[in-house]
């Protein structure tokens, strides 16, 4: 019986686990990445969200076996990329991080908005970022910020 | 693989699903809410010949790994199946979620069994003894019964293309814009010709199953579109009268009253 091979934040590795665990349980407790969120275990929140081949996938309905051959971005790997600069100093801005619980899925929904069409509209962002709920309610100051991303991170997406 | 299986063909899926008890895997958007214990995944989401959607004279066939952002970025799927599409959850589940999921989850809030419906869809299932295409109204039997046998698979839904071109109703009432699993849902195709009723399809979300009244739609057929509009109410009380809602996040008189109200504004607008 062969592990499950798969890369995390540019790194290849190998899972020797069930099959049928939550990639979201081991990427916190396995893997360390705590950027990942657990807020409702059901996809309706988005606070555990990843990228998988660059696609955003809530990490609680992944389980690990569908991940062999696969390519997992966490918060722990976006952070060291300009992208991510950008969209940090857009959030400190406009203050747009209060409890900072959902900030990660934000961040990576975001991050998936802007790779697709780096110049938004308001109703696109808003689309894009509709998976992810802020108990905080502080939506707008988001939605600004990534808007304000894509302005001054032109040329990165 | 400890617990799990990962084919590579569909052929060596079915061989394992013969084999033993297994838990079919696509997108793992309901498998993994529900998360059974004790019985090991099938993973099917990288076998390559149920990502596709391709056309032949008849069918668009979405493979069953299809995602529904998959769907929405094509050009092959219909309109009607596209906004139903469009109203699932949200990006984050739209990227993971399949056509043979939603199908074979047995749901009866499933959005695109729903569009389904409407367009005459079929399903194409596998076993290593063969295939079987049957009707969606024969494959979904009640909520969380499906007529998935034991050693099956499913491979293909089918939409026949003869469904595309025709005008569509749809509306979809959620408790939220987003992340809104359909409370109640109408969908539905019709095709007239000098005024006349030549051809519809109705199908609800909100009865706890999917259902096609068939014999309600056979007496419209041959109506003039003025005289339905008129007694759109009429109407709508012959399919209501065939149709049994029960309680759930919400009230059976909700929907009761909600479906009745959506299938005589479909009726009235043909």
């Amino acid at each position: 019986m062969n592990g499950i091979t798969f890369t995390l934040n540019g790194k290849t590795t190998c899972y020797d686990g069930s099959a049928t665990d939550r990639l979201l349980d081991v990427l916190r407790d396995t893997y360390d990445m705590k950027s990942v969120k657990c807020g409702c275990k059901e996809g309706e929140c988005g606070a555990c969200a990843v990228l998988i081949d660059g696609v955003l996938v809530n990490s609680c309905c992944v389980a690990m076996g569908a991940l062999d051959g696969h390519e997992i971005v966490t918060v722990e790997g976006y952070r060291g990329t300009a992208r991510f600069e950008v969209l940090s100093e857009a959030f400190a801005e406009l203050s747009a991080v209060q409890c900072g619980f959902c900030i990660p899925g934000m961040l990576l929904a975001a991050e998936s908005v802007l790779s697709k069409n780096p110049h938004p509209t308001e109703k696109q962002v808003r689309e894009g970022l509709s998976g992810n709920i802020c108990r905080c309610t502080g939506y707008n100051a988001i939605v600004n910020a990534v808007l304000n991303a894509a302005k001054e991170g032109d040329g990165l997406w | 693989m400890v617990n799990g299986y990962k084919p590579t063909s569909l052929q060596e899926a079915l061989t394992i699903r013969a084999r033993e008890q297994v838990i079919p895997y696509a997108g793992g958007t309901d498998v993994m809410v529900k998360k059974p214990e004790g019985v090991p995944f099938l993973f099917l989401n990288d076998i390559d010949e149920i990502k596709k959607i391709t056309e032949d004279g008849e069918y668009i066939r979405i493979g069953a790994a299809v995602t529904f952002t998959q769907a929405l970025d094509s050009d092959l799927v219909p309109p009607l199946m596209k906004e139903a599409v469009s109203r699932i959850a949200a990006p984050a589940i739209r990227n993971a979620g399949t056509f043979g999921g939603n199908l074979g989850n047995g749901s009866d809030k499933a959005d695109s069994v729903l569009a389904g419906f409407a367009l005459d869809a079929r399903v194409r299932l596998v076993s290593e003894k063969g295939e079987r295409i049957i009707p969606f109204d024969d494959f979904c039997v009640r909520r969380g019964v499906t007529n998935l046998g034991d050693n099956e698979l499913i491979a293909e839904i089918l939409l026949p293309k003869a469904t595309f071109d025709l005008p569509y109703y749809y509306k979809k009432i959620g408790g939220r814009n987003a992340l809104a699993i359909s409370r109640v849902a109408i969908a539905g195709t019709y095709k007239a010709e000098d005024g006349v009723l030549k051809g519809i399809s109705v199908t609800v979300i909100g009865e706890g199953a999917f259902n096609r009244y068939r014999d309600v739609e056979a007496e419209l057929i041959g109506k003039s579109l003025d005289e339905i509009r008129a007694n759109a109410d009429e109407y709508a009380k012959k399919f209501i009268g065939k149709m049994t809602f029960t309680r759930g996040r919400v009230s059976a008189e909700y929907r009761q009253t909600v479906v009745t109200n959506l299938i005589t504004d479909y009726l009235a607008t043909l």
